[in-house]
């Protein structure tokens, strides 16, 4: 039996952008493909206007609601709900404007990543906060999970970037905090919904702050015998102020598995580590930064050192970096992509313990991260028909997301909490911390159905705690084909 | 798991290499046409793979979401984990029905009795021809919406003359180095008899005796793209035969002018994967297959083509890939520098030169608003671009481009490579055989 206001979503959006048939498993995960969800249908509206009936009409049949953009995100955060409709803003693709003197955009969240800095180079901008999945992922989602990337060394991450929203809440009503020339007056609400991973309402529209390209660029890459001497080096980089606008370490697994792709971009195959560093800017203070870092690779035991000779070999180290997580997929059909974040003294000793943790479990580990700012990307190659394999994955994303907030680090560097980690908020916050989370997403949606089942755990910490992983959704989703 | 849902048999070791990323999705038209992750490769591939695992069924949604994919290719371009997805869809679609009676009737009647055999083809292109004069396609078309847009402003097939065979042997122009053959194709033929012509013009050019199989017709691609693996692997039959019987040297390249077809033999040996006799036959046939572009930039090709090349009249030109050429065979620098060496003429490009023109072999036909829609964004970016002569390899783009231009009132025409390649030649002392640009309208 179709529901009615299924007919009618379709009447609003038009039937085509209304799914509820077979076809629908399509969207059962995101880029986190062990968690899977089915919910009434998924929704795509065109535009803020679509997106305000829809969400008054699925308020109206309190039916909880799912945001997603690409679907890239890798901790579950576009996972539909039991009973949930997905809100998808993959029609949204507009860019509205572009103020080359006031350098800044605005566009649907539906606009991809790389779109808006193609669009914006002509006038000599970009767009800096550039996640490995950019090709593909939204502003609007990078916008809900304060989405990072490797040049957010330099340039800090997506939050530093959003000049305004327009947020249609889960009541169907329109937050329009577009940016005034200035600073807000008032409160930062536009703050407070960057990365708030869907649960304050859809954001349909946004306002980018947009770059001028750099000067001067110059990109190289050090190889290093060891992981050790690699996490080392940025140790002593970051001490000695660098101000580089990227540094990345790939492993040995990861380099084999980008050399094999179609991303292939020439990084050594025998090299054990390798750093990729960009600086930017004026010429004078990029040549500084490059000697720093020639001078501390060498002094680290670097073996080779080679400089992008020019913008297409440039292109193609930062094409084979971002293809690292895909590229995976010639190592086993899926992959566990954690994101922790370590203070970045102890880069080499959180490092040398995630592969500790993969080799007791007979695990295949993969190691790309962004050096530079202390997130690791322990990547962990498996096959989620192997049950097994999945538990002990799970175990060992578990035990290096606790070391790293045992060191000072934190559980979550720019993937967000989603469903992946939401359990794990207990060991970072306690029970008042959680609760005025609480607070602040009852005010914006009291009956909480904005993207539920995720971000913050609504039993109890103690409960958690005590309970340990059967309480994760994810142990539970784990185990499901 | 329900044990009611029979699972498909499709390649499911081919869906495996998808990691779910990601990256493919703002390279897929239709995904970026609606939307839909169905509609994109990663959903497709979801699709498929839960179809192999019988969780989901093949009923009519989840066949048009497959169905509606133009296998371009465009996806395994940008893909870093190098999913095989044009194998992997058809290897699906040659397990799920068709979706609709149009699907149907095509390949039952298009594929298995018209494309196969010489002798219909002649016959139902004059007829189409004739009708064309009549200009009955312009009187029914409003009877059939899009559809109809599309089949008024097909390009006229051409005069009989212009339909005959090639010789067996069209011998070197210039001093002979070399023989090579050549597939002379099915629609190609009968459409673009001009293009073929052109092409052996510019490989007689470069020192080449031109070679072709008389009695053949279709390489069989459309029937591996549209769920025919059976009548596929009888025509790659046909076809390894029939370029095995010609003679020549056994090592002998055969050149290739259209870009979908170059594609689908290059790997004749997947479809013989199982076939211990035909396996090594596909494999070494696949060894001889080159595209034109790629034989004619060939360095010591291109220098000997390059003296004979006179100057054309000034006119930019903008080169748009053909998907079974740039994301299928990995060729784009080469069209490209041989437009190049051609004096007179500017070459200017187009952003979205490598993405589909919504022809995708039967998909036009299939979905006329959706290709139409997919065409329309490349026309606008041909006017930005400024360019006067759009050039292409591929039948199928040919005439997508042919329609376009037509349908919006355009004076210009598609050329081929070969064509425009042909008529600098042409425009030099030393040519015998001579290529007129094609006459169409």
């Amino acid at each position: 039996m179709t529901k009615n206001w299924i007919d009618e979503l379709r009447t609003i959006v038009g039937p085509r952008n209304v799914i509820t048939g077979s076809e629908s498993l399509a969207w059962e995960s995101d880029g986190l493909s062990l968690v899977r969800g089915m919910g009434q249908a998924i929704v795509l509206p065109l535009d803020t206007e679509e997106t305000v009936l829809v969400m008054k009409l699925l308020a109206r049949e309190g039916v909880p609601v799912v945001p997603r953009g690409a679907g890239t995100g890798l901790t579950g955060g576009a996972t539909p709900v039991e009973g949930g409709v997905t809100v998808g803003t993959a029609r949204m693709r507009e860019i509205f404007s572009i103020d080359p003197v006031g350098r800044l955009a605005h566009v649907q969240a539906g606009v991809v990543n790389s779109d808006l800095s193609v669009a914006a180079r002509p006038h000599g901008l970009f767009y800096a906060p550039d996640p490995s999945s950019q090709a593909a992922c939204t502003l609007g989602g990078n916008v809900a999970n304060n989405s990072g990337g490797p040049h957010c060394f330099m340039h800090g991450s997506t939050t530093r970037h959003v000049r305004g929203v327009k947020l249609v809440d889960a009541q169907g009503q329109v937050l329009d905090l577009l940016a005034s020339p200035a600073d807000p007056e008032g409160l930062d609400l536009v703050g407070l919904i960057t990365g708030s991973e869907g649960m304050f309402g859809m954001v349909t529209e946004v306002q980018l702050n947009l770059e001028p390209l750099p000067e001067e660029v110059q990109t190289i890459i050090a190889v290093f015998p060891s992981l050790d001497a690699a996490c080392d080096c940025v140790s002593e980089a970051i001490a000695a102020h660098i101000e580089a606008s990227a540094i990345e370490i790939l492993d040995k697994l990861t380099i084999a598995a980008v050399e094999d792709s179609i991303f292939a971009a020439g990084y050594p195959r025998e090299a054990e580590a390798l750093l990729l560093v960009e600086a930017e800017g004026g010429a004078l203070e990029v040549q500084e930064t490059i000697d720093l870092v020639l001078q501390l690779a060498k002094k680290h035991g670097a073996m080779e050192i080679r400089s992008a000779q020019d913008k297409a070999e440039r292109a193609r180290l930062w094409a084979g970096r971002k293809g690292a997580f895909g590229a995976m997929g010639r190592v086993a059909p899926d992959l566990y992509v954690a994101d922790v974040v370590a203070p970045r003294t102890r880069l080499r000793e959180i490092v040398a313990l995630a592969i500790k943790i993969a080799e007791e479990r007979n695990l295949r580990l993969g190691n790309v991260f962004h050096a530079g700012d202390g997130n690791l990307h322990p990547n962990i190659a498996y096959d989620r028909r192997d049950e097994d394999e999945v538990r002990r994955v799970l175990e060992a994303g578990q035990l290096i997301m606790e070391a790293c907030i045992e060191r000072g680090g934190s559980l979550t560097g720019e993937h967000g909490v989603g469903v992946e980690k939401m359990t794990h908020m207990c060991d970072l916050f306690d029970d008042d911390d959680l609760n005025t989370m609480h607070r602040v997403r009852d005010a914006l949606d009291p009956k909480r159905r904005m993207n539920p089942t995720k971000v913050l755990p609504l039993r109890a910490c103690r409960e958690v705690r005590n309970g340990g992983l059967p309480f994760s959704p994810m142990g539970n989703l784990g185990a499901k084909t | 798991m329900s044990s009611a849902i029979r699972s498909l048999p499709l390649d499911y070791d081919l869906t495996l290499d998808c990691i779910h990323c990601g990256l493919c999705l703002n390279s897929c038209p239709t995904y970026r046409q609606s939307g839909r992750e169905s509609e994109g490769p990663r959903g497709r591939i979801h699709l498929m793979r839960a179809l192999a695992e019988g969780r989901l069924e093949a009923d009519q949604d989840c066949v048009e979401a497959l169905d509606s994919c133009l296998v371009c290719r465009n996806c395994e371009t940008v893909c870093p984990a190098g999913v095989q997805f044009g194998a992997l869809m058809e290897s699906a679609r040659d397990h799920l029905p068709a979706p609709g009676l149009l699907a149907r009737g095509l390949r039952w009647f298009g594929f298995r009795l018209v494309l196969p055999h010489r002798r219909v083809l002649g016959f139902l292109a004059g007829a189409v021809r004739l009708t064309q004069l009549l200009r009955l396609p312009q009187a029914i078309a409003p009877l059939l919406g899009q559809r109809g847009i599309a089949l008024a402003h097909l390009p006229v097939f051409p005069e009989a003359n212009k339909r005959r065979n090639l010789p067996p042997i069209c011998p070197s122009t210039s001093e002979r180095t070399e023989a090579v053959g050549m597939l002379e194709g099915c629609v190609q033929r009968q459409l673009y008899g001009d293009v073929n012509r052109a092409t052996v013009a510019v490989l007689n050019a470069c020192g080449a005796d031109v070679h072709t199989p008389q009695d053949h017709a279709c390489c069989g691609a459309l029937h591996a793209h549209n769920g025919d693996l059976d009548e596929a692997r009888r025509l790659a039959q046909k076809t390894i035969q029939a370029f095995e019987d010609m003679g020549g040297e056994p090592d002998m390249r055969i050149v290739l002018n259209s870009a979908g077809c170059g594609a689908h033999m290059a790997e004749y040996p997947r479809l013989f994967a199982e076939d211990p006799l035909w396996l090594p036959r596909a494999d070494a046939f696949a060894q001889r297959v080159i595209d034109f572009s790629a034989f004619v930039a060939q360095a010591e090709r291109a220098e000997r083509l390059k003296k004979q090349l006179a100057p054309l009249a000034p006119r930019k030109v903008a080169w748009d890939d053909p998907c079974h050429l740039c994301h299928g065979q990995g060729i784009t620098a080469e069209p490209r520098a041989l437009l190049d060496l051609i004096p007179g003429i500017e070459r200017v490009e187009m952003p979205g030169a490598g993405s589909c023109c919504g022809s995708a072999g039967i998909h036009a036909l299939l979905y006329p608003a959706e290709s139409n829609q997919l065409l329309d964004a490349k026309l606008e970016e041909f006017t930005s671009s400024e360019a006067d002569v759009l050039i292409t390899a591929n039948p199928g783009c040919q005439m997508q481009w042919h329609g376009g231009f037509s349908r919006t009132g355009k004076a210009t025409r598609p050329q081929h490579l070969a064509e425009i390649l042909a008529a600098s030649l042409a425009q030099g002392p030393q040519v015998v055989s001579k290529a007129k640009p094609p006459k169409k309208g």
